[in-house]
Order: C-alpha cells, then sequence, then structure tokens
C-alpha cells in the first residue's frame, strides 16, 4: 500500500464515511455494519456541520479503548485531513498480523533451535523411568532432546492440576443459603407450609492470581517453561493477571486469552525486547506499583513472583516495593528456581531485602516442585 | 421531557447545572439523547464520570436509576426479586379461601409482590430515565452477559409472569475504571469516551462555578498546585471532587493565597494517604513544590 485513502477521493460525503469505516477495520479498530450505521446517522444528525464535533462522534462511535483512540486519531488526520504524503509506519496493528506469519516452531523454541532427530534416542528410555526422572531435573539441564518431551508432559500435568483446582473451588462449599424463591414456590402444594426446604450454593468465589514473571539473563532457561506454567493456570483460572520483567515490565495478560499458545508465545518474545538482559527488579515493582497495583491488586489476590532474586539494582528499593505489594495481596509467594540447588541460601542483596515480606518461598526448578504448589493454590 | 436540540443547548444545560462541559463529551452525550446508545465512560477515579450521569438526568428533568457493581452481583439485586414475607403471608390468608391452586399461585406472582430493583425500575419507568450502571469493571462477566442482552433488546423476562418490554428506553451510561478490560461485545454496543483530568483552564473554570466567592489569585494557586500533584507519582491522585474539598477547606480556614503555611494545614483536604501527605510536605518545606 503506498498512498493511502483520502476524503477527497470521494464524490460525497456518505461514500468517505463508508470508506473511513474500511479504513478504520483496516487498522485494528472494531468497526462493524452496526458501527458504520450509527456513523452515518450522526452525519445526518448534523454533526458534521462542524469539524470538531464530527471527530467527536466518529470517534466515539469507532473507539472501544484508550488504546483504540491513539490509532483513530491517527487514521483521522490522515483521512480527513490535508492530503499529504503516504504514511511513515505501519500500525502495530498490523505487526500482529506479522507475527501470526512468523509464529513457526522455531519462534516457540525461544532460542532453544536446532533441535535434533530425537526419534531414535528417545526409544531407549521406558516411558515410566523417563516421566519420573524429567519430573525431577531441573530445567536448566534439560537436554535438547528431553525439551520438548519435557514440554508435553509439562502442559498436561499443569492442566490437570488447574482442573483439580478448579473441582475443589466448586465442591467446597456443599450447603449454603435457603432459597426462598423456590422454597415457597413448593410450598404452594403443601399449603403454604414450607416443608421441602431447597437451598441455594454459594457461587464459587474467583479467586484472583497475579504472576510476576523474571525473563532476565539468569532465569532464561527457567523462564520459557515458567511461562507455560502461567498459560497453563491461564486456562483454568478466570481471573489473572500477569506481566514479565527485566528492565522494565510488560503487562501481559491480554496475550494470555489467545487460544494459540504458539502465537501467544510468539508475541511475547516479540514483545521482550529486553528478554534476557540484566534485572531491575525494585524498579520494576515500583512500575508495577505506580501503574497497575491499584487496578489488579484487590486485597484478596494473591501474587506470585517468579524470579532468582538476582538483582542489580538496590535492595532497598525492592524492600519497598514488595512492602507495597504485600500490603494490597493477600498472600505474597515467591517461586525461585535457585532454591532448588544444594547448598543455596537466600543471600544475594536482593533475595535477603525481599524475604521479610514474603509468605512462601518456594522453588520452581522442576516439574515436581511446581506441582507442589498445587496445596498453596488450594488454600487461596 | 425536552430533548436539546443541539450540541449548544447540551452545553447550555450543563452549566447551568454546575457543570463545565467540553465540545468532545458534549457531542457525544448529544449521540447518546439521538442514537438512544448506550455510552461507555473510563477514566480515573475521580475525574467526575458518575455525575455525568447526575447533572444528565437533572438536566431532562428525569429520574436517575443507579446500579452500582460489585463483585457477585447477581439478578436478585441488580433486576428483581420476589417479596417473599408478603407472598408466605398472603398463602396463609388464602388458606381457607375457594381460590384453586392455580389461581393462588397467580395470585403471589402478580405485580404487587415484585420487588423492582434497578435494571427492571429502569425499564418499567413511565418517563425514559437515567440508568447509571456504575463500575461495571467490578461486576463479574456472567453479569456483563446479561447485560449484554439487556442493553441490545430492552426487555426482561420472568418465568413467573413473562417477558417486560421497555415502555420508554432509558438513557444508559455505563463507567469502568478498568479493573479489567470489559468484553468486545459489550463496548460494541456502546458508545465509548475517555475521560481525562481537566486542564488547568477548565478545572478553574469548574472551581468558579461551584464557589463563586474564591479570590481568583487562590483558585488559580490551587489548581496549579492539584495539577502539580497530578503529575507527581502518588498512591492516590487527586480527583476534582479533592480539588473542591481543598478549596472549601482553604476558604473555611480563611486563607487568601496559597501559602505554605496553608498548605500545610490542609493538605488532608486533598492527599488521602499517609505516605504522600509526608511527600508532598516535605517536598513543600523545602521549597521545592
Amino acid at each position: 500500500m503506498t498512498q493511502n485513502p483520502h476524503h477527497t477521493d470521494y464524490s460525497n460525503i456518505p461514500e468517505a464515511i463508508l470508506a473511513f469505516g474500511q479504513l478504520a477495520r483496516f487498522n485494528g479498530l472494531n468497526v462493524g455494519v452496526q458501527e458504520t450505521i450509527d456513523a452515518l446517522e450522526a452525519a445526518k444528525l448534523g454533526v458534521i456541520g462542524e469539524k470538531k464535533a464530527f471527530r467527536f462522534a466518529l470517534k466515539s462511535i469507532f473507539c472501544a479503548s484508550k488504546e483504540d483512540i491513539e490509532v483513530f486519531d491517527k487514521i483521522y488526520d490522515w483521512f480527513w485531513g490535508y492530503k499529504k504524503g503516504g504514511l511513515k509506519s505501519k500500525t502495530t496493528y498490523k505487526n500482529r498480523s506479522n507475527l501470526q506469519k512468523k509464529s513457526v516452531a522455531s519462534v516457540v523454541m525461544m532460542g532453544k533451535g536446532e533441535s535434533k532427530d530425537e526419534g531414535e534416542e528417545s526409544k531407549n528410555v521406558s516411558g515410566a523411568n523417563r516421566i519420573a526422572r524429567l519430573r525431577k531435573t531441573d530445567f536448566s539441564k534439560i537436554e535438547e532432546i528431553d525439551s520438548e518431551f519435557l514440554e508435553e508432559l509439562a502442559i498436561k500435568l499443569w492442566q490437570q492440576m488447574s482442573l483439580r483446582l478448579k473441582r475443589k473451588m466448586k465442591f467446597s462449599t456443599n450447603k449454603g443459603r435457603l432459597d426462598l424463591r423456590r422454597t415457597i414456590r413448593s410450598s404452594i402444594s403443601h399449603g403454604g407450609e414450607p416443608i421441602e426446604l431447597k437451598r441455594k450454593k454459594r457461587a464459587p468465589r474467583k479467586q484472583r492470581l497475579i504472576v510476576l514473571l523474571d525473563v532476565s539473563g539468569s532465569m532464561d532457561k527457567y523462564s520459557f517453561f515458567l511461562l507455560r506454567f502461567i498459560c497453563a493456570l491461564r486456562t483454568h483460572f478466570e481471573s489473572i493477571e500477569a506481566f514479565i520483567f527485566s528492565t522494565h515490565l510488560i503487562r501481559i495478560t491480554d496475550y494470555l486469552h489467545a487460544k494459540n499458545l504458539v502465537l501467544t508465545l510468539a508475541v511475547l518474545s516479540a514483545k521482550a525486547d529486553n528478554w534476557s538482559s540484566g534485572t531491575k527488579i525494585g524498579e520494576c515493582f515500583k512500575d508495577f506499583n505506580e501503574r497497575f497495583a491499584k487496578q489488579v491488586l484487590n486485597g484478596q489476590s494473591t501474587t506470585i513472583v517468579l524470579s532468582d532474586g538476582l538483582d542489580t539494582g538496590k535492595p532497598e528499593v525492592l524492600e519497598t516495593e514488595l512492602k507495597k505489594i504485600k500490603l494490597r495481596t493477600r498472600r505474597l509467594i515467591w517461586l525461585n528456581p535457585l532454591k532448588g540447588m544444594k547448598g543455596y541460601e537466600p543471600i544475594q542483596k536482593g533475595m535477603s531485602a525481599a524475604l521479610p515480606n514474603v509468605d512462601v518461598f518456594r522453588s520452581a526448578h522442576n516439574l515436581d516442585s511446581i506441582l507442589q504448589l498445587e496445596e498453596l493454590l488450594l488454600s487461596v | 421531557m425536552i430533548l436539546p436540540k443541539d450540541i449548544e443547548q447540551i452545553i447550555n444545560g450543563f452549566d447551568q447545572l454546575n457543570y463545565v462541559l467540553d465540545k468532545e463529551l458534549a457531542t457525544i452525550l448529544f449521540l447518546l439523547l439521538k442514537l438512544e446508545k448506550p455510552l461507555l465512560l473510563e477514566g480515573n477515579p475521580g475525574v467526575g464520570k458518575t455525575e455525568i450521569a447526575n447533572v444528565l438526568a437533572a438536566m431532562l428533568d428525569t429520574e436517575l436509576i443507579r446500579l452500582q457493581c460489585y463483585e457477585g452481583l447477581d439478578v436478585s439485586t441488580a433486576v428483581y426479586e420476589w417479596n417473599y414475607q408478603k407472598q408466605l403471608l398472603s398463602i396463609k390468608i388464602q388458606e381457607a379461601s375457594e381460590k384453586s391452586d392455580v389461581e393462588k399461585e397467580e395470585h403471589i406472582f402478580g405485580e404487587e409482590f415484585l420487588l423492582k430493583r434497578p435494571l427492571l425500575k429502569a425499564i418499567t419507568a413511565p418517563k425514559a430515565p437515567v440508568l447509571l450502571i456504575d463500575e461495571i469493571d467490578r461486576a463479574d462477566e456472567e453479569f456483563e452477559a446479561f447485560l449484554l442482552e439487556l442493553l441490545s433488546a430492552f426487555q426482561i423476562s420472568i418465568p413467573e409472569m413473562g417477558t417486560i418490554k421497555a415502555v420508554h428506553r432509558p438513557y444508559v451510561i455505563l463507567t469502568s475504571n478498568r479493573t479489567r478490560e470489559l468484553s468486545d461485545a459489550l463496548k460494541r454496543r456502546c458508545l465509548y469516551h475517555w475521560v481525562n483530568y481537566p486542564d488547568l483552564e477548565k478545572e478553574i473554570k469548574i472551581i468558579e462555578k461551584h464557589l463563586p466567592d474564591i479570590e481568583p489569585q487562590l483558585a488559580m494557586q490551587l489548581v496549579n498546585a492539584v495539577q502539580k500533584l497530578r503529575l507527581q507519582k502518588l498512591d492516590k491522585t487527586p480527583g476534582i471532587a479533592e480539588t473542591l474539598d481543598w478549596a472549601r477547606g482553604l476558604l473555611a480556614l480563611g486563607y487568601k493565597e496559597l501559602s505554605v503555611e496553608a498548605i500545610t494545614q490542609s493538605l488532608g483536604c486533598v492527599l488521602k494517604s499517609a505516605n504522600d501527605i509526608e511527600v508532598v510536605k516535605a517536598a513543600v518545606m523545602s521549597g521545592e513544590f
């Protein structure tokens, strides 16, 4: 596309509005037939008489979020403004579709690539033994040939786990309040005596889970699996908010909603240009507190931090920011893959500054250690 | 009810009710009234989202029906509920009567036993009301789905009574603080507007509207200070209500201009967190602020 459509290309206003609707749709705004009809209707009402009002009207009809407004402002200026040259850069929405094409297996493995032909070798190990071994193997020590198998196994087990969690929540309240509505209805046939008591179960309370995942260099080997773990949780926890951080913080909740895990991971790796670089945990948490904490933490939520605690920033910052998170959350769980190493003591500055505010400190270096989280999440 | 004929009339109407309305929002409210589409307002807390509905209802001289959403909000608190006590009594009273069971049942599921909650009330109101669904993001997704149905058909079905259709379509305003993303389907049914904090000029106008006695200089200094505070990273960013509170506080204390003493004495009006007050106080004392 070299030239953008411009309103002067069209002979009358309705046609131009139609074309603008198409342009908006092309740029990722959610504009359907109904929106276009509304826009035409608005034009008919006379708001078109004044430039500004027309813009405001179209904006309210075509946009559905603050982010949409940015896109809208851009394309509105192209289309209804003075005729100028073509686009300078394509919008972010277009990049999304590019990513879709790119999301081939090599990206998914995130640098783990070059997988050897594993078929032959894996036959040598018997199934049960292999599973038992893999469940205990540290993620960082997993060989290429095993990684794919482990991935499958992990997804299966984690999904079972979150399904179990869901079931437990459903059946935990067995009796419940009286349901007067149904009781009265059935009492009519007994002459108004409420003999049959009908009961109403309390709907299971949805728990909110907030996950902060460290994707810095030192976590490289683990973050890949831990991200998969978050995705598995996502399929069964209705309300989960996820963030990744290293030098800065990115909210990834929206990407977890995607059905296609392959695409999700591809988008994430593209988004995290800082994937696997130094860590500023304190700074990132500060950012989290300023931008998201008020919205996503509601006092009843559980917060999980997945990080090795190797912080290049000031430990005092980490301590105060973590305290703030702790104040807004019901339970703070810190999972540290290094804890699985023999002889590990949380003595680095970052980790020791963090510990006083952490409720639960666990390891997350292999499959088994993550599966053990089940009882923790159950008691939320 | 007289609907405003153009955007200017809406601005004037709001102006008379002490609400300073900008052109953009006025245009959207005009569309809300004409297209009869719901309006979704998003924005930071304290920018006056709820107030818009209040003033709109006052301007149209109609009832404001408000539904405050929260986690676990269900149909019996949002739409309708039967008056069980009354039903039980009625069954007892009717025991001796000759009526058949069917008639008895029909009687206790009549309109007089129905408790109308906000949504049903809005649909059955004799004059198109303004329906404010506040903080929709706090309700569950199930409720959002229910709302979707209501907002497209404007009818509610009650199994014991049948379907109730809207006599007059209510003017619906939804507000959200963005604690979670709303579903695309709901957003598509609505007009959308992001409410920002007012700029300096607008905020001074707002203060002068509400407090005509205030010294222009004090208003200027005050709004300047609040705007500065909003740029800081505070635990709780002050909204318009806080600005007004602060102005009232300063007037009550008899200050004519914003001195260091005035600020330190009245900071509690505008900042609502101990941490924030401490930080700002320190900045004021050292003359940085």
